[in-house]
């Protein structure tokens, strides 16, 4: 069943102008793609609707994907992607894969061969369907050209409502060609998708009893809380019942840094007392994250003393790692706004105390040395503390994946929500520069994109993109001519045989030079301040690429297989 | 432990393969599978049998409905269940004697000969794994020159899955 929208147009389109359109309809004003064959009539299309549809034309269809993610994220609706069949849309893969992984609204269209073409082998055919079916939230193949206003407000329908998640739609050539009237579609309705937003009060009411009563309530806010926009709530909750928050990765910047009731980043290389304290807490309120591995530590072992409140929207999170004791299924915002009224002040200051005991030896023991170092080369914490002060904790902040983007979410001070934007399921090396690039495209704010220089080599074309759209994003390359983290694991558990993970760069500068970008590399620790300041300070697109120390290590870590209160605060502790 | 899992959904191409995705995912087997429409052409009725942890079972059961096309889904064990399977068993019968005898354990079993030429005779059962079993052995020193069983079929006994319901989500 389908809501046509009132004044039906009746002319005839082609389906690559019924795309167009419907995209238009759906609020759709920019896109990033690549073109191809089999997707060449849309393209053509395209050019006609240069006034309302900015296309971004990517060097690499990963960097689309990617860019998409970078740019959902920012605005908190599906991003767009394009690519042509075959090559193109598997190039599109291990983006869609990571916003599966990291619960991130796409929209991405694929070229196919005609229809009369399908399953023959055909140049650049590709069975788009039967591979992406795994990693996106629903995918469909149009073949005709009458079908595609309506898929197009299901997909963006799809993945922009309940837990969002990337859709793709792969249309045959005689499709997009094929020439039909066209009748818009604004809304569709799915029988059997519609997400539980409101939760259950009883189950609020057990919830609320369980927090009053508890005597260490702990609330750990994920992804949900920003994707819901329940930042103030989180805090509300946090405030009146006195209850200290943490944050799984995806979870940093939905309160402030600063904020009293926060006390640090959970898992592998979070916080000192938040992984411990996991096992001192009664009761633990989940928001909106889902208990991963890398959070949780060894899971026999994980928050033996607690009843566990876990509050998501998808229903399958709920038991599926932990056990839980009250499951509430709702969007974020809701289910916090039902609680705070029921939750009573209580004092709590000797629990949040704790937190802040284990703060400072995890300060004295680790921090304090990372972000002032008085000697040797010049470490990644200092850089990301430096650009914390400097930013304010105001900018939107994209590492990329490894040493430095533990380090970057160990030590930026979030100010804003929607403040980070990284790879966290899937881990995603060569990430941060297309997908800062999209989310500098979406947003006002300044993009600063923290890479290693082994991601960075990974989706370096993009300095293209940027280039030649303009794109006024900083990043800032931390070159350990290592895979840093690889190498970590390979001194730490592997007998430091260090098994081809050294690079042998080439020079960035002049990379990004020849792509039109200004760029500078900093070596002395005296130097760094101002180079940061000058890059920020530069008005458009700009790299600082900072030689840091080879073999540097992330600590504090919860070995693999170890409990979260077994987390090491050096290597030989 | 053996599992029923039965899951409706909109009749729409695509929906299988994302079921059976779940369970290779989690490296369960699928032990048998019957999908067909239920009637109108709009809802399809998948029945399906795992064996495998019933906390598992419940965590793929949340997972397929979390297929969009998905509108309802079912698990339930063997005592909550009338089910059936089909089967097609053609017996060799090469002389009058053998012809009668095989004739005798039809008869006995409320199975019905579904053809039958000089050599042989195809006996189709319909009923559960067990009696199917049974007469496969009933038939075995006759000779069974093929054998083959369908999938489960299957209903939750009393008040189950409201059959308007779900066809009123699909319209």
């Amino acid at each position: 069943m389908t809501t046509r929208s009132s004044k039906p147009t009746s002319h005839t389109l082609s389906g690559s102008q019924i795309l167009l359109e419907s995209l238009i309809l759906m609020g759709v004003d920019t896109i990033f793609g690549y073109p191809g064959g089999a997707i060449m009539p849309i393209y053509d299309a395209l050019y006609d609707y240069s006034d309302r549809l900015r296309h971004i034309l990517v060097r690499h269809e990963q960097g689309a994907s990617h860019a998409a993610e970078g740019w959902a994220r920012v605005r908190n609706k599906p991003g767009i992607c394009f690519a042509t069949s075959g090559p193109g849309a598997t190039n599109l893969v291990t983006g869609i894969a990571d916003a599966m992984m990291d619960s991130v609204p796409l929209v991405c269209i694929t070229g196919q061969v005609s229809s009369n073409l399908l399953g023959s082998d055909a140049f650049q055919e590709a069975d788009v369907i039967g591979i992406t079916t795994p990693i996106t939230k629903w995918n469909c193949q149009v073949t005709k050209a009458s079908e595609i206003a309506e898929v197009v407000a299901k997909a963006y329908h799809i993945a922009g409502t309940g837990r969002p998640g990337p859709v793709l739609i792969d249309i045959t050539k005689d499709a997009q060609f094929e020439k039909v009237e066209y009748i818009p579609v604004s809304r569709v309705h799915i029988p059997g998708y519609q997400p539980v937003t409101v939760p259950n009060p009883r189950q609020i009411e057990v919830a609320a009893k369980l927090l009053n009563d508890a005597k260490r309530p702990y609330m750990l806010a994920g992804h949900g809380v920003l994707i819901s926009h329940a930042s103030q709530e989180l805090i509300q909750l946090a405030e009146v019942g006195s209850i200290p928050v943490a944050v799984t990765l995806h979870g940093l910047s939905s309160i402030p840094t600063n904020h009293p009731n926060y006390v640090g980043w959970l898992g592998m290389h979070g916080n000192y007392g938040p992984n411990i304290l996991t096992n001192k807490a009664d009761v633990i309120c989940a928001i909106g994250m889902r208990f991963d591995d890398r959070v949780t530590g060894r899971l026999k072992d994980y928050a033996p003393h607690a009843k566990i409140i876990h509050i998501d929207i998808d229903p399958a999170e709920l038991h599926k790692n932990v056990k839980t004791v009250v499951p509430i299924v709702a969007d974020a915002k809701q289910a916090l706004t039902a609680l705070i009224p029921l939750i009573k002040k209580v004092d709590r200051t000797s629990w949040l105390r704790e937190f802040r005991e284990y703060y400072d030896i995890e300060y004295h023991q680790v921090i304090k040395n990372e972000i002032k170092p008085t000697s040797g080369k010049i470490q990644m914490a200092e850089v990301v503390h430096e650009l914390s002060i400097i930013t304010k904790g105001d900018a939107v902040i994209v590492p990329d994946v490894g040493q430095h983007q533990m380090k970057t979410c160990r030590y930026y001070s979030f100010n804003k929500p929607d403040s980070l934007i990284s790879s966290g399921g899937m881990g995603t090396m060569g990430f941060a520069l297309p997908a800062a690039m999209g989310a500098q495209v979406a947003s006002d704010r300044q993009v600063v994109a923290i890479i290693g220089d082994g991601c960075f080599q990974m989706t370096i074309q993009e300095l293209g993109t940027i280039d030649q759209e303009k794109i006024p994003v900083k990043v800032i390359i931390l070159n350990n001519n290592h895979l840093g983290m690889v190498r970590q694991w390979q001194e730490l558990f592997f007998e430091k045989r260090y098994s081809f993970t050294h690079l042998h760069n080439p020079d960035f500068i002049q990379i990004c030079k020849g792509y039109g970008i200004p760029a500078k590399k900093v070596e002395q620790r005296s130097q760094l301040k101002k180079s940061i300041q000058a890059m920020l300070d530069h008005k458009g697109p700009y790299v600082l690429e900072v030689a840091c120390e080879q073999f540097e290590n992330v600590f504090p870590m919860i070995p693999t297989g170890a409990s979260v209160d077994e987390v090491k605060l050096s290597q030989n502790a | 432990m053996l599992y029923t899992i039965i899951v409706f959904s909109e009749n729409k191409p695509g929906v299988l393969y994302r079921i059976a995705d779940l369970f290779l995912r989690r490296r369960i087997n699928i032990e048998s599978l019957t999908v067909s429409d239920t009637g109108d052409g709009k809802l399809s009725r998948f029945t399906i049998t795992v064996s495998a942890d019933g906390a598992l079972v419940e965590k793929i059961v949340k997972q397929i409905y979390r297929i969009i096309e998905v509108v309802k889904v079912v698990d339930a064990v063997d005592e909550q269940l009338v089910f059936n399977e089909v089967a097609l068993i053609k017996v060799s019968t090469n002389s009058p004697k053998k012809r009668k005898e095989v004739n005798e354990i039809v008869k006995l079993s409320s199975a019905k000969i579904a053809h039958f030429s000089k050599a042989d005779v195809t006996i189709s059962l319909s009923g559960t794994p067990e009696e199917i079993n049974n007469l496969k052995m009933l038939c075995k020193s006759y000779g069974v020159k093929e054998f083959v069983r369908s999938g489960r079929i299957a209903l939750v006994k009393g008040e189950m899955q409201d059959r308007k319901n779900v066809l009123s989500m699909v319209k």
